[in-house]
């Protein structure tokens, strides 16, 4: 593979103090995130796991700029959240590329949305497209891939504008086991040489600690922090130490973690 | 493909062979009455006969008129009320229940009215051709706006799109699909709408036509233009068809 990692945008900082977020309903207030505090650094991979409801995605709207919050600070990159910031990469539970146009025209989306397009766009999305292993699918329509070919032009055109931030909200739940699996270690593996801060929201435990230095458990209802694990398994990450004695007990801390929470609810 | 192409066309014209022959069989033997349904033999003969008359194709280029006419300006309002309903939820609450109340009322039944407005010549018929083929257009453009995800749309708002960018380059194709469905059924609408108007009062038209041939008791040359009608739907279907699949590349089986 022949792409440049070295001048890539560097990550950015998130930092999130006390923040708290109610959505109004039919049935009245219903409050998803309490005084949430969080320090991201630079090029960290966290992520977040907790069951449904825990506010995890809302969490990444609100570091987005998609979502408003009710209290609190958030800062990301030292400036407050909005939205169509160019250093944020987002990518979604379903690959939503635009089946009118082809793999490169999806991944140029967000230049030309952006107005930045020229001479240099096409050399860009043919280095994206190689990044991800779609050189050969370039011209092909996005119908014509598989669920995790579609993926990974979705990643591509996350990375388009080479955001020092990328948030992923549950990007691989939709894939089976296998291809999960395999693009879990591809995009731990990439964004290690790319050195992005990256945020993923996902509901595998095990898809957390293979990929992630730091782990957030949430607990629901609201979604509050229960759980801050690091994760110290050696980078880059292989598929094989998904059988390794560290990254059980990783598994099981988070585990116990996000279960302490559910027994409290009980009592 | 070639064995494809062989069942997919071979087949229905074998089975519209196998009915021609049974109803001109029966004819033959006696058993329908001509009067009621003329032999196809009887209908050929009646078609050969039209095609040499002037005014066959006098009335033919009249009604092609006024449903293409009623289709363009039933089409290009739909599209332009049904985009407004779809992009503005105040144009929506307002104007939406009007149009669906105005859906479910027969429509033909304005062609009279329509004709005390316009008077006998084309304008009346292209009015009636339009506001039959008006309604699915609006409702299916609206479906169509509707069907566009909310991950879509929060993909282009993560993009930082401009509400102008949010429909030329989502909406309007995410919804184009389902329009053309409408439109589809629009063109189909149209022929109908002309024809019926040309029935309730007319000069010139294959609907006139129609009613003049039965009152002479032509009955055999009116099932030949009822037929001819028939063609010219599937021909305008046929043309859509194509236009859709020009424009609609990524409508994929």
């Amino acid at each position: 593979m022949s792409v440049n990692y070295n001048n890539t945008a560097a990550g950015e900082t998130i930092s999130l103090a006390a923040v708290s977020k109610t959505y109004m309903t039919a049935k009245g207030p219903l409050p998803v995130l309490r005084d949430i505090d969080l320090e991201v650094k630079a090029g960290e991979f966290v992520s977040f796991v907790g069951p449904s409801g825990c506010g995890k995605s809302t969490l990444l709207k609100i570091i987005a700029g998609l979502v408003s919050y009710d209290t609190g600070n958030v800062s990301v990159g030292g400036e407050a959240p909005r939205e169509g910031r160019e250093d944020i990469g987002f990518m979604l539970q379903q690959s939503v590329l635009m089946p009118w146009l082809n793999v490169s025209k999806n991944v140029e989306l967000p230049f030309a949305i952006s107005g930045r397009r020229d001479g240099n766009t096409a050399k860009r999305v043919a280095d994206l497209l190689e990044l991800v292993s779609l050189t050969p699918v370039a011209k092909l329509n996005p119908w014509e891939l598989s669920g995790g070919m579609q993926q990974r032009v979705a990643l591509a055109r996350a990375l388009a504008l080479d955001p020092g931030i990328m948030l992923m909200d549950e990007p691989f739940s939709a894939l089976d086991e296998f291809k999960r699996e395999f693009l879990n270690i591809e995009v731990a593996q990439m964004a290690d040489k790319l050195g992005k801060t990256t945020l993923l929201v996902t509901h595998s435990i095990g898809e957390a600690v293979l990929m992630s230095d730091r782990i957030i458990a949430l607990g629901a209802n609201p979604g509050r922090v229960v759980g801050d694990i690091k994760v110290d398994l050696e980078r880059p990450r292989r598929a094989d130490m998904v059988g390794s004695d560290r990254y059980q007990q990783l598994s099981n801390e988070v585990r116990a973690a996000l279960a302490s929470d559910l027994e409290g609810e009980k009592q | 493909m070639t064995k494809s192409v062989l069942y997919r066309v071979g087949l229905p014209t074998l089975v519209g062979i196998s009915i021609i022959g049974l109803w001109q069989l029966m004819s033959a033997l006696g058993a329908i009455n001509p009067i009621m349904i003329p032999s196809p033999w009887d209908i050929s003969v009646g078609f050969s006969e039209l095609v040499t008359r002037g005014y066959f194709w006098q009335a033919t280029w009249v009604t092609l008129q006024e449903t293409l006419y009623g289709f363009a300006i039933g089409v290009s309002l739909g599209l332009i009320i049904g985009a407004l309903t779809g992009t503005f939820p105040m144009f929506r609450t307002a104007i939406y229940p009007f149009v669906i109340a105005f859906q479910n009322t027969p429509r033909v039944a304005l062609a009279p009215i329509f004709l005390t407005w316009f008077g006998f010549g084309i304008t009346s018929k292209v009015v009636m051709a339009a506001v039959i083929c008006f309604f699915p257009v609006v409702i299916n453009t609206v479906a169509g706006m509707a069907s566009v995800g909310d991950n879509a749309k929060m993909l282009f708002r993560s993009l930082g799109a401009s509400r102008a960018q949010m429909f030329f380059r989502l909406t309007l194709p995410g919804a184009s699909a389902v329009a053309f469905a409408g439109i589809k059924t629009a063109l189909t609408l149209a022929l109908l709408g002309a024809i019926v108007a040309e029935f309730v009062g007319g000069s010139v038209g294959l609907g006139v036509l129609i009613k003049e041939l039965n009152f002479q008791l032509e009955v055999a040359k009116g099932f030949a233009v009822v037929l001819f009608l028939a063609v010219i739907g599937l021909v305008l279907y046929g043309l859509i068809e194509l236009l859709e699949r020009f424009l609609i590349t990524w409508k994929h089986d």
